[in-house]
């Protein structure tokens, strides 16, 4: 079975990319393919690329707290489509109650300040092997 | 006896010792330097600082500006000396509020302004004669608001006292992206230093900031020769349209970050004084002793400042500015204990301003000039310091012109790489972080400054109303006009300042002109196709 393949993206104008360069590199180097979508992104160009590359997970990367509005946007995108894909979301912005609140909205996992690499590598390892396991009985 | 390495080293990776003596810092062949005189390794002036003698401030804006204006006269009411206004991300982008990419941040990283009448409330009763404003704004398309609104409440533009700072080579890599080439943004930064030399000439037109881009996690030797390397090419941009040497220098700053440790930080400020007063006079020729001694302000690390136990921040802030203060800084901003999760709440914004006058006045560290000049480490330190920054200076200068280590992603690739060491060093655990990398608590003891730090700002979107009714209420002609004159004097190579500022007067806003200056070079005029152009 594949290592997966990961999109990495940034919503809105937040635009300090080298956390999610920085994550990119890490998925790579685990042997996963990433699909860098970058900055200036919205909910609806980050599904579309999700369906056309069919990435395994969406990887949001956060600095600033326009997630607060994006995020249930492209939760309620995802669930209109009907895509299967995972959502994650990383940056050290993002607060314990952050992290509640956007797992209560359908987020998979979170990576607030204090997330190790390895921890992230293997949250985002799981999450492609689940979906792989669901398209594969499907 | 004599020390040896022990095996320690700096951030820099200057190997340490464990003592020093005469003979590390050049011994008796050190000729005794005062402060106040070349090269002003110990400071620009002979004299201790009065009370209050350099400026106290904290980063602030937020939402529109009549609240940002609230802060301002909150934080000069505790006594704060001076200000520093930075934008939200759109503003920081060169976009109004109307362009449907801004709606969700609008005002919550700092204010949104994009018209004249924003900066008329910005300013409203701050004494712009008598208070500095550090504009951490993009400087041609935010001075001229800060220029109409000094002229509209009655302040002579060779009064202000302010400063702006400059990011042509980095910015678009490391900071926010303003879409338009390396030359346009090399010319636009040399346009307001050669426009201020002439009309404003007590602002510090060109603060050198090496503060926002050291964070992605340089070590200082590389924040100063970056540094250095964006001064000295804006130096010789300025020479070339054949304004005095003598006429400028004076009014170059640097904002240099200010990381944790303490000694190497004190070292690079004092080196850095030296190099640039004799890179200024030796090579470029500077004749007025004040051209030599460059201003070195401060804006300690947020890189340092965790999400993980708050209170810690404030130590931090402390032994930062402490650095700072015997390092001689002019003006300081402490990073605020609530940095890594949001621009500073008015909590956060007193501690930083009482850090900074409970240094001042109880410690009494700012009562003589350079208090660690002499001490054998310190000199050895600033001496290694002054070598290495301008070694690696000559090296990337070697490596090519800067617009072509711009446009090839050597600079970007520069930045990811120190990066990833940065987190290399926290995983690795060779930078030991108190509550990130040890001594960590359990979140539900993790708790004191928590809820004031995380509260957050919504999105100003009442703001998008309120600049398409500004659009829609002007004088459409002189506002069109106003930007054919920007579009040809851009196309002509002529110094922007003075037609941005008359299309400012004439009620175009910041997104259009940056659109119209975009166009002149080729460039689409909104870089997400969202906006049409007015002519």
């Amino acid at each position: 079975m594949a290592k997966g393949r990961v999109a990495i993206a940034m919503l809105g104008l937040d635009q300090h990319e080298l956390g999610a360069i920085a994550v990119a590199r890490l998925l790579r180097d685990a042997g996963m393919e990433v699909v860098y979508a970058g900055r200036f992104q919205t909910p609806q160009t980050v599904v579309q690329t999700a369906i056309d590359e069919d990435v395994d997970v969406i990887g949001i990367s956060c600095h600033s707290w326009e997630f607060v509005d994006y995020t249930p946007e492209l939760m309620a995108l995802i669930a209109a489509k009907g895509v299967d894909v995972p959502v994650v979301l990383g940056g050290s912005v993002l607060t314990a109650s952050d992290a509640q609140q956007l797992k209560q909205q359908g987020v998979a996992a979170v990576f607030g300040s204090g997330s190790t690499s390895d921890g992230i590598v293997s949250t985002i390892a799981e999450l492609v092997s689940a979906r792989q396991r669901r398209i594969h009985v499907a | 006896m004599k020390a040896e390495a022990n095996g320690q080293f700096t951030p820099s990776g200057i190997p340490i010792k464990d003592f020093y003596g005469p003979e590390d810092a050049n011994g008796s062949n050190r000729p005794v330097e005062v402060p106040g005189t070349f090269p002003f390794t110990r400071g620009r002036r002979a004299q201790a600082m009065p009370v209050g003698g350099w400026i106290q401030r904290e980063l602030s804006g937020e939402g529109d500006a009549a609240r940002s204006n609230r802060q301002f006269h909150y934080l000069l009411d505790k006594g704060q000396t001076g200000l520093d206004v930075i934008g939200d991300t759109p503003t920081q982008a060169l976009m109004d509020p109307d362009h449907p990419l801004a709606a969700n941040a609008i005002g919550t990283q700092g204010v949104s302004l994009c018209h004249k009448q924003d900066y008329l409330e910005l300013f409203r009763d701050i004494p712009l004669d008598r208070i500095t404003v550090s504009l951490s704004l993009p400087a041609l398309l935010c001075m001229p608001g800060y220029y109409l609104a000094a002229k509209a409440y009655g302040f002579p533009s060779d009064k202000l006292r302010g400063s702006t700072v400059l990011t042509p080579f980095y910015s678009e890599d490391v900071s926010y992206a303003i879409h338009l080439p390396f030359k346009a943004r090399v010319r636009m930064a040399a346009d307001v230093m050669e426009f201020c030399a002439k009309e404003m000439p007590r602002f510090h037109a060109f603060v050198e900031d090496t503060y926002y881009f050291s964070e992605s996690g340089l070590d200082p030797v590389e924040e100063m020769a970056l540094g250095f390397l964006e001064i000295r090419h804006l130096v010789r941009e300025v020479l070339k349209r054949g304004v005095d040497i003598d006429a400028f220098a004076p009014r170059i700053a640097i904002l240099v970050n200010c990381g944790m440790d303490f000694f190497g930080e004190i070292a690079k400020i004092r080196a850095t004084r030296r190099l640039f007063a004799r890179m200024i006079r030796d090579e470029f020729g500077a004749k007025d002793p004040r051209s030599w001694s460059v201003v070195i302000t401060s804006h300690t690390s947020g890189l340092t400042m965790t999400a993980q136990q708050l209170t810690n921040n404030i130590v931090r802030g402390t032994a930062q500015t402490l650095a700072l203060v015997m390092a001689g800084a002019h003006a300081i901003e402490i990073s605020a204990f609530d940095e890594a999760l949001r621009t500073p709440t008015e909590e956060a914004h007193l501690v930083g301003l009482r850090t900074q006058q409970v240094i001042e006045l109880e410690t009494g560290v700012a009562r003589v000039v350079d208090p660690l000049g002499g001490s054998y480490y310190v000199e050895a330190l600033t001496d290694e310091m002054e070598r290495r920054i301008r070694a690696m200076v000559q090296e990337i200068e070697a490596r090519g012109e800067p617009s072509e280590l711009h446009d090839s992603g050597w600079f970007r690739a520069f930045f990811e790489d120190k990066m990833r060491r940065y987190h290399a060093r926290l995983e690795s655990k060779e930078q030991i972080v108190i509550g990130v990398n040890a001594y960590q608590l359990p979140p539900e003891e993790d708790t004191l400054l928590r809820e004031v730090s995380e509260t957050k700002i919504r999105p100003y979107r009442e703001r998008i109303d309120e600049v398409k009714k500004f659009k829609a209420d002007r004088d459409l002609a002189r506002t069109k006009a106003a930007l054919v004159m920007v579009r040809d004097r851009t196309k002509l190579g002529e110094n922007l300042a003075p037609s941005v500022i008359a299309a400012t007067e004439a009620s175009a806003t910041m997104g259009e002109i940056a659109g119209t200056i975009r166009q002149a070079y080729g460039f689409p005029y909104d870089p997400h196709g969202a906006m049409q152009p007015l002519i």
